[in-house]
């Protein structure tokens, strides 16, 4: 490592500058919503500053007795869960197959599933909207349950793939003259070297899914009780029924960030060993 | 001396493989004959060939395309098809066939196993019409199936060719994707391609009329009239209260085909100071939606470009804190849109409680507090202004991974031959970060021709995207063959760039 002499550090503070005023951009508005929620009502409509006088908790633990938005933290877990469960298990499948086997109309298929991951959800919304309709599933979870694949799908099967290619063949050539079946060789081998690239896109996909707000609120819009937390927020009125309650939109809106956030610096980690692990020779 | 394939001593192994292959034959056969009286059951197929309603009675292709579609009649018969192609190569003793018999019977456990789990889940008794069919299909599917697996492994029979079984395995693997994206995207698509072409209204069980391409026909003419400005007493052009020039409606006729601006062009050079172009359309609503939209996708897209760039270039150098960074720059992407779009909403507000009038005040960047979210001039570049700074980090990163590729030789050359930093970017960093550029390009100009959270949250009905008006005419106005045809021509929008962008990516085949 070179000296870091005074002159050095001279040097690069316009850098420095720089890079705290890029971190300022994005976590700024951030900050200001963390800021909010934990201001007083006197505060809230007074000239804006940027950090609580007087901070309280006062509306998260509104929020978070708030039986309607609870359940809808709870809808988010399971619909969310559901798409990552159902990505995952068809998605690695998929993915072995179009990684690692040769078969006729292969290229026609990665063709197929790259271009679903583009797929525009509103153009299906209203098949969509008759299908669950018919399945009697309208207005419930299950309708979610049920259309989220359209994009996490494509996604983890897409991502996958890119993964299952990248590991040495050497590692199957020497299971099968082990004897072991196709089978064996997904489940005891192929499979645990993913688990990686399995964490980095579940956690991918549940992201999208917790964000997704057309489905949620296309299908569940006459039923709040299934709805799910963009949902919530989006038509968030407040507990105290009075003016906007601005506060206790940005404590509810920091409840179900907050998780992401912190997911999100546990996935800057999972590149790195999703990385490595693609890069393990036999 | 070869001896002839059946007068091997087989028999004594399970069932004959000929009585296999006739029952095969038979499913194939129950299957197409199901499919047909399904057709003819359906209420909507009956009142089309019901003579009694005379003329009013609804047109049978329709009846049957608004119930079934295409896709599902096609593969259902294919499967019967190849049930009974199957049957025949069991007969025959065809291992490859035996074998790919055994897996698709396999598969038709599963399905009848996860329609009977799902019926009884939706509280259905388990002797009832809908759930008893299923539940025994898993009992015979799972005999059938006992059945060729012993028929596959009967000794004697050829090798299959490794490759088939590679293959097969392949396929095996691929029917639960291929399944759920039939059933979740082409099955819709088709249907909302269909209905397209119909007058259909949402959650009705009448069938609809066929209109043909009237819908398309709304949503895509335009017509384009010079108009002049109105004059104001001075003999100027006249403004409304909001400074925006204000003009002469187009002609009486125009109007009377049920034309409206949508917008109007006044360009410097094209058009004269006092006029300008009215943009007409029928759908002056649609019509104004695609125009917001590209506007949007467009302004984002490249001022995300141009910042993301420029923050992939401070991170990609060398220093302490880089991964925090990078940490960072995540944090506005994993935000949800919707709470990104309320946390704006309030940051965004006229009055002193609102911080982007207050710093804009204090810096004077402005002179007195914008109603940014309500003033009509205000609300896209405020939309855009969010979209940049929700999306540049991530399109940043998306960069950074294509700096880091760059070898660092490169550089290290350049510097020998004395090229300046100005230089060593056009000449070296840029061609080799287009490929990357391309990528982060394409993606983001098509998620920002999707755009439906922010409008939604923001604008709610007062600004639409193309997304938020289909939106609003399926779930708030119920009209399914209007709001198909947007979302149809929306896919075909969309299909294009993706087109585009899978050409340009290629797809590795090895």
């Amino acid at each position: 490592m070179t000296r870091p002499t005074w002159r050095h550090a001279l040097r690069r503070t316009p850098f420095y500058l720089v890079v705290a005023l890029i971190a300022a951009y994005a976590l700024l508005p951030f900050v200001w919503a963390i800021s909010t929620s934990l201001k007083s009502e006197n505060e809230l409509f007074g000239p804006a500053m940027l950090l609580p006088s007087e901070p309280t908790v006062r509306h998260y633990v509104n929020v978070l007795s708030s039986g309607a938005f609870m359940r809808s933290l709870a809808n988010s877990v399971l619909v969310s869960g559901g798409g990552v469960f159902v990505a995952l298990t068809a998605g690695s499948f998929a993915a072995y197959a179009l990684g690692r086997l040769r078969f006729r109309g292969k290229g026609a298929m990665l063709y197929a599933v790259l271009a679903m991951t583009m797929f525009p959800q509103i153009s299906v919304l209203s098949g969509l909207y008759e299908n669950v309709r018919d399945l009697g599933i309208y207005g419930t979870q299950a309708a979610l349950i049920f259309s989220y694949p359209l994009f996490t799908l494509p996604f983890a099967a897409w991502v996958l793939t890119t993964f299952f290619r990248g590991l040495p063949r050497e590692i199957e050539e020497a299971a099968v003259v082990d004897g072991a079946t196709t089978a064996q060789i997904f489940g005891r081998i192929l499979l645990p070297l993913t688990v990686p690239a399995l964490v980095t896109t579940g956690l991918l996909t549940f992201i999208v899914s917790w964000n997704e707000y057309l489905f949620a609120l296309s299908f569940t819009i006459t039923n709040p009780n299934a709805q799910t937390v963009p949902v919530a927020i989006a038509q968030f009125t407040g507990v105290v029924e009075q003016q906007e309650p601005i506060a206790e939109i940005m404590a509810a809106a920091m409840i179900v960030t907050l998780p992401l956030v912190i997911l999100v610096l546990l996935f800057q980690q999972r590149i790195a060993a999703g990385l490595t692990a693609g890069s393990v020779k036999g | 001396m070869a001896t002839p394939i059946s007068a091997r001593p087989t028999s004594s192994v399970g069932p004959g493989t000929t009585l296999l292959g006739a029952l095969l034959i038979l499913l194939g056969i129950v299957t197409i004959g199901s499919l047909a009286l399904e057709i003819t059951q359906d209420s909507g197929v009956r009142s089309a060939l019901d003579a009694t309603l005379g003329a009013g009675r609804p047109s049978l292709v329709i009846a049957v395309l608004d119930a079934f579609g295409v896709l599902m009649p096609l593969l259902v018969t294919s499967l019967g098809l190849a049930a009974i192609t199957l049957g025949m190569g069991v007969a025959r003793r065809d291992v490859g066939a035996t074998r790919t018999a055994h897996d698709g019977v396999t598969w038709l456990a599963i399905f009848a196993l996860v329609m009977t789990v799902l019926r009884l889940t939706q509280g259905a008794p388990l002797l009832a019409d809908g759930t008893l069919g299923p539940a025994l299909a898993v009992l015979a599917a799972l005999a059938l199936r006992t059945a060729l697996a012993r028929a596959a492994q009967v000794p004697g029979l050829a090798h299959e060719p490794l490759v088939a079984r590679e293959a097969r395995t392949a396929w095996n693997l691929l029917v639960p994707a291929l399944v759920i994206l039939l059933v979740v995207a082409a099955r819709p698509l088709e249907a909302t391609v269909i209905t397209s072409l119909t007058d259909k209204r949402f959650a009705s069980d009448d069938v609809p009329s066929f209109v043909g391409l009237t819908h398309y026909r709304t949503l895509l003419t335009l017509r384009l009239d010079e108009v002049a400005c109105r004059t104001a007493d001075d003999g100027s052009c006249a403004r409304s209260a909001n400074g925006a020039v204000r003009w002469e409606s187009i002609p009486r006729e125009t109007l009377l085909d049920g034309y409206r601006t949508a917008w109007h062009w006044d360009l410097p050079l094209v058009t004269a100071p006092d006029r300008a172009i009215s943009v007409g359309a029928l759908d002056r609503t649609w019509m104004r939606a695609i125009w917001v939209t590209l506007m949007f996708a467009s302004a984002s897209v490249t001022l995300e470009l141009l910042l993301g760039l420029f923050i992939a270039l401070t991170v990609h150098s060398e220093f302490r804190g880089r991964g925090a960074m990078r940490a960072v720059m995540l944090v506005p992407w994993a935000i949800p849109t919707v709470v990104s779009a309320r946390l704006w909403e309030l940051m965004l507000k006229d009055t002193s409680a609102g911080i982007v009038n207050r710093v804009g005040m204090m810096t004077g960047l402005i002179e007195s507090p914008q109603a940014w979210l309500t003033t009509a001039a205000l609300q896209l570049p405020s939309a855009i202004m969010i979209d940049v700074w929700k999306t540049s980090p991530f399109m940043a990163l998306l960069l950074l991974a294509g700096l880091q590729v760059i070898p660092k030789e490169l550089y290290e050359s350049a510097r020998v031959d004395g090229a300046s930093r100005a230089r060593e970017f056009v000449s070296i960093t840029l061609p080799l970060l287009k490929p990357a550029i391309a990528v982060a390009l394409i993606f983001r100009t098509l998620d920002a021709l999707r755009v439906f959270d922010l409008f939604n949250v923001l604008f709610g009905r007062a600004e639409h995207s193309v997304s938020t008006y289909t939106f609003e005419v399926l779930i708030n106005n119920q009209e399914a063959g209007y709001a198909s045809a947007i979302g149809v021509l929306i896919f075909l929008l969309i299909f294009g760039f993706a087109i585009l962008y899978v050409r340009f990516l290629g797809v590795n085949r090895t």
